[in-house]
């Protein structure tokens, strides 16, 4: 590889010749203003935002198209390239509406960023501005407001270079020129979204995020996507402890800058959903009643001991994280001694591609797995458990989160269970038949870690609070609302329900039947983790970090407590 | 000797000295609101007239807080011993002259103790213990504070006020008030009462002074500087008792009044009475008159010096009391000395 | 410490004369003795009733125009308010505006009347009204309500003339 050495605002730098000034700049920290360019896309060049000074050439020339070359001199902050930067802002700015106040994108747009800093700060145009359309459903879930694009070109090159398709083009010449999808197509493919994130205005905004909250108004909290095996790094935007809000986070070995719609649209409304568990219930005289905690516990740990060990069936979740299930599998297998523990697979054959989607559709399979959830030797697998309570060798059955019963086949037997307890964040299939509803925090609400696909480790953080944690205390991002707001004052001040952390459930259980789990914080229960399981030798919440780590590679013969 | 006679006086002196501390409450609000360009209580009742009648029923409902580590037995005693020592350093006050009324002659005072002058010394300077003591059983910093201010502040003043003093004695050759009083009713080469702020310009001023310093009023109120001491003592104080304190400062100020004009201003003298022909009975009433003009014109005069004049520092207090005014005293007793063997 | 930008001035020492006291202390009684007589401010309030000026900053109200507020819910009064007195939830409407308060509240036991709101606004769409008389006995009846808080631009025009007029 060959390098060159060029000088950027007085550094010298050395860089690989086959790089452009842009992205050497930006490797070293020099910032460089940019519309148009982006790190994962092609370059375009039609912003004309990063022009800067190159010594012996004539012309200003754009950063993101130039490549460095031995002996390169580049000017960024000099008095041309300001003065070159002040008449492309105000170029930008001509027709762009000064609708900032109704602007979704205000507080987070990249031409509102750079008016301020880039900009001279006020307007000498006094003619009518091009108006255009706006308010055009340019997809399902993408709005468009025509007057407002730059013509950047990213959602175009967004839409064929990453998602793979051709549905956006640029229409007329000068400045009527306009974005539009070509005939009879749609912006609707499963990544449509992303064109949002990239939009540097607010041209393209997010339907299903339109007008609820401005983006200053929310607290920030990175954490890991549901959706599928993939596990996206994404960001919960939260205000008044209502989740409103997912965007991906860049973790170049994961998901790069992007997410699906599915992860961005799905995987977080049941946090604030009307049929939230909202405390813990027991079935009286078939009807589910909330109960407090102590008698649910109380139900469950009774039930579970009157029943022979043979009788008894638990299933884990892939849904729920590793220490929810190493501490659940510990429960099985060291209290109530069944060997009949496994847990179920969402896998849809088919529904994956390429790019980010899998067709595993839970986000911790390999983590419940790999922390010791599978039928101990002699004992029942998934099937053979429904088989089991077919036939009514299994008479009680203990489940973590999930909808089991919309399983086929398993909603049939589950009336012939004698007690069925399950932790349930929301009122499903699965809680219709249960006799215990233990109220589970979601996703948004713990501390954690899931293994990806790719065997990755990567954290979970609480975004929602619960009655039982506090935003201040237990280290939840705070938005301004919420680091102010008094105890008497009505906003910041979302629902809270009365869910607890799965592990935390079931320690509580097993406590009431003789045993002791001692753990006061997830990251203990993660630290015991990387005591007993091979696969997570030597890894902590510190080095799982905000990007995750990878496991060791498969163990010969996986060491289970 | 007749009782009903004193007993008589006594209810009149309580009865005037107690509406008058009404009054002057109400007084002080309206001249203090003049100064300041405002209008001061108008509401209740013409002109606001009935307004003391409103504190005091409001000061008699509210609620009488004792704090639970006080010692409750002084807490309830400190604002008595403050009202009384305040209303009876009245009983030596003369003022009026002897009046022929019913067939006899009636003293206008209602003790008339030889040694009136000292009695006046020994009460005023009892009333501070009303105060120190309630700084002392609230149990507060701030009330204690106050109360220690108040008991350092009349060792210092209470020495130049008695030897202020000791110049009128001189002068009078008498402790009796009543003497002291007739005696000023001379004139200083026949056009000038002599009066002794004229034979003693320089004891009425530490006198004066001193006496300020001795009712705890602006200048000298440090035992209840608000901006320091919250309330000073009776920062635990509320209900009547702290209404017992009020009505005692305001009683304080009458007798310093009374005090003042009995031994500088000519007492009861009507000056140039006796060139009227009035007869016996309207001179004695002219005189208690009289008295009464320059009693409420010297309390007219505390209210506006307490308008005027900012709080001294705790510093300055002690300078003016043991540098200046204990000095100044010494100095116009020598002076007085000098004069009279001259 | 005698820095470039401040000038420590010595206060001269006082005259014998001035610390004398007495002298100063009757010309500051002449001071204010003469003020007894000077003409009074007060305002007799519940009789008479204090018309403020244009510039007076009452409580904040939401500006309507043909029957609809002005105001578009961009939250920029509600992030600037340095009370957190303003919160504000925007909605979709078929108006040409896109944009409207679905819910604007007002907690007037925690607005200062600094005016913030008003000056932040770009729509001019919430003002500082000329009302002041605001009492509460009970809390909730502080929170003021899009209910409350929608006053037609008739009533607060002198407000929209000062503001034009000091822009």
């Amino acid at each position: 590889m060959p390098t060159v050495k060029i000088t950027i605002d007085g550094t010298q730098i050395e860089a690989d010749n086959k790089r452009t000034i842009i992205e050497v700049a930006r490797e070293h920290g020099i910032k460089i203003p940019h519309f148009c360019w982006h790190p994962k896309l092609s370059v375009s060049g039609n912003c004309r935002m990063c022009l800067v000074e190159i010594e012996k050439m004539p012309k200003l020339a754009i950063a993101c198209s130039t490549q460095v070359a031995d002996g390169m001199v580049v000017h960024t902050k000099n008095e041309r390239v300001v003065h070159a930067r002040n008449a492309v802002m105000e170029f930008l700015l001509i027709n762009h509406p000064l609708d900032c106040p109704i602007c979704d994108e205000a507080g987070e747009c990249k031409l509102q960023d750079y008016t301020y800093k880039y900009s001279t700060g006020y307007s000498r145009f006094d003619e009518d501005k091009v108006h255009k359309p706006k308010r055009i459903q340019l997809g399902p879930h993408v709005m468009f407001d025509a007057e407002r694009c730059i013509l950047c070109s990213r959602c175009v090159r967004f839409c064929d270079e990453i998602a793979g398709v051709h549905q956006l083009q640029f229409i007329q010449r000068g400045d009527h020129t306009e974005l539009t999808t070509f005939p009879g197509e749609k912006l609707d493919n499963p990544y449509s979204m992303n064109v949002v994130d990239i939009c540097p205005v607010g041209a393209l905004t997010n339907a299903d995020f339109r007008f609820k909250a401005r983006v200053w108004e929310m607290s920030f909290t990175d954490t890991i996507c549901q959706g599928c095996a993939r596990g996206c790094n994404i960001e919960v935007g939260v205000r008044n402890n209502e989740t409103l809000r997912l965007t991906p986070r860049r973790n170049d070995d994961v998901n790069g800058y992007w997410m699906c719609d599915h992860g961005r649209l799905d995987t977080f409304k049941f946090v604030n959903a009307e049929n939230r568990i909202k405390a813990p219930m027991i079935r009286k005289d078939g009807v589910l009643v909330e109960v407090g905690w102590d008698e649910a516990i109380a139900r469950v740990a009774s039930e579970l001991k009157s029943f022979k060990k043979s009788e008894v069936a638990a299933l884990g979740s892939p849904f729920a994280t590793n220490e929810d299930n190493h501490i659940f599998q510990r429960f099985v297998k060291e209290v109530l001694g069944t060997k009949n523990v496994d847990f179920v697979r969402h896998i849809v054959e088919g529904d994956e591609d390429n790019i980010l989607l899998r067709s595993d559709k839970t986000p911790n399979s390999i983590g419940a797995a790999e922390v010791g959830v599978a039928p101990v030797e002699g004992g029942m697998s998934f099937d053979a458990i429904i088989e089991g309570i077919h036939e009514g060798k299994i008479k009680a059955l203990y489940a973590l989160e999930d909808d089991v019963a919309a399983v086929p086949g398993v909603a049939e037997v589950l009336p012939k269970l004698e007690f069925f307890a399950v932790h349930a964040a929301n009122e499903n299939s699965t809680t219709r038949y249960a006799d215990v509803v233990l109220a589970a925090a979601t996703f948004a609400e713990k501390n954690g870690t899931m293994v990806n696909f790719q065997r990755r480790v990567q954290r979970l953080r609480p975004a929602v609070t619960t009655l039982e944690l506090d935003r201040a205390m237990d280290g939840f991002e705070m938005s301004r609302w919420d680091k102010f707001a008094a105890h008497n004052d009505k906003w910041g001040k979302g629902p809270r329900r009365d869910a607890r952390a799965s592990w935390k459930i079931v320690a509580s259980i097993a406590a009431a039947m003789g045993t002791k789990f001692k753990y006061n914080s997830a990251d203990e229960v993660f630290n015991e983790i990387a005591q007993r399981v091979e696969s997570f030798k030597g890894l902590s919440y510190l080095k799982v970090g905000k990007k995750g780590a990878p496991l060791k590679a498969k163990a010969m013969a996986p060491v289970h407590a | 000797m007749n009782i009903i006679e004193p007993l008589v006086k006594i209810a009149l002196i309580l009865l005037i000295n107690l509406t008058t501390v009404a009054y002057l409450v109400y007084t002080e609000r309206r001249v203090s609101a003049f100064i300041q360009n405002r209008v001061g209580p108008n509401r209740v009742g013409p002109m606001g007239l009935l307004q003391p009648v409103a504190d005091i029923v409001k000061l008699f409902f509210k609620e009488d807080i004792v704090p639970t580590a006080a010692n409750k037995f002084v807490h309830s005693l400190a604002p008595l011993i403050s009202l009384i020592v305040a209303l009876s350093t009245f009983a030596v006050i003369p003022f009026g002259n002897t009046i022929h009324l019913f067939g006899r002659d009636i003293k206008l005072m209602i003790a008339d103790v030889n040694v009136g002058l000292l009695y006046l010394l020994a009460l005023s300077s009892l009333g501070v213990y009303g105060i120190t003591l309630s700084g002392w059983s609230s149990n507060n910093k701030y009330s204690l504070l106050g109360g220690l201010r108040s008991s350092a502040q009349m060792i210092s003043y209470e020495l130049s006020m008695g030897l202020s003093i000791i110049g009128v004695l001189m002068i009078a050759g008498s402790l009796q008030l009543d003497k002291i009083v007739v005696h000023q009713g001379n004139y200083l080469g026949g056009f000038l009462p002599a009066w002794n702020i004229f034979l003693q310009p320089l004891g009425f001023i530490t006198f004066v002074v001193a006496y300020f310093a001795e009712t705890n009023r602006l200048p000298f109120d440090l035992p209840e500087a608000e901006p320091e001491l919250v309330g000073g003592y009776h920062t635990e104080y509320s209900g009547m008792k702290f209404g017992l304190f009020f009505l005692a400062e305001y009683a304080n100020m009458i007798t310093a009044s009374a005090v003042i004009t009995t031994l500088y201003l000519g007492g009861w003298q009507f000056p140039f009475i006796e060139n009227f022909g009035f007869s016996p009975l309207a001179v004695s009433l002219l005189q208690v008159a009289a008295f009464g003009v320059k009693v409420a014109l010297v309390l007219l005069f505390f209210i506006i010096v307490r308008w005027t004049i900012p709080r001294f520092r705790y510093d300055q207090l002690m300078n003016l009391g043991w540098k200046v005014m204990l000095p100044l005293a010494v100095l116009n007793i020598i002076i007085t000395g000098f004069f009279i063997l001259v | 410490m005698n820095s470039e930008r401040s000038t420590i001035i010595r206060k001269k020492d006082l005259s014998l004369w001035e610390r004398m006291y007495i002298p100063e202390i009757v010309k500051g009684m002449k001071l204010t003795i003469r003020q007894m007589f000077a003409p009074t401010f007060t305002t007799q309030y519940p009789d008479e009733r204090f018309q403020p000026p244009a510039s007076f900053r009452g409580r904040p109200v939401l500006v309507e125009e043909n029957g609809v507020e002005r105001c578009v819910a961009c939250g920029l009064c509600s992030r600037v308010c340095p009370a957190l007195a303003i919160e504000v939830q925007a909605g979709e409407t078929e108006l040409g505006k896109e944009r409207y308060p679905e819910k604007f509240e007002i907690n007037m036991i925690r607005c200062i009347f600094c005016g913030f709101c008003e000056e932040v606004c770009p729509e001019e769409a919430i003002i500082m009204s000329q009302e002041y008389e605001l009492a509460f006995t009970k809390p909730q009846d502080a929170l003021f309500g899009k209910d409350k808080l929608v006053v037609p631009i008739e009533k607060v025009q002198t407000r929209l003339n000062f503001l034009r007029a000091n822009r």
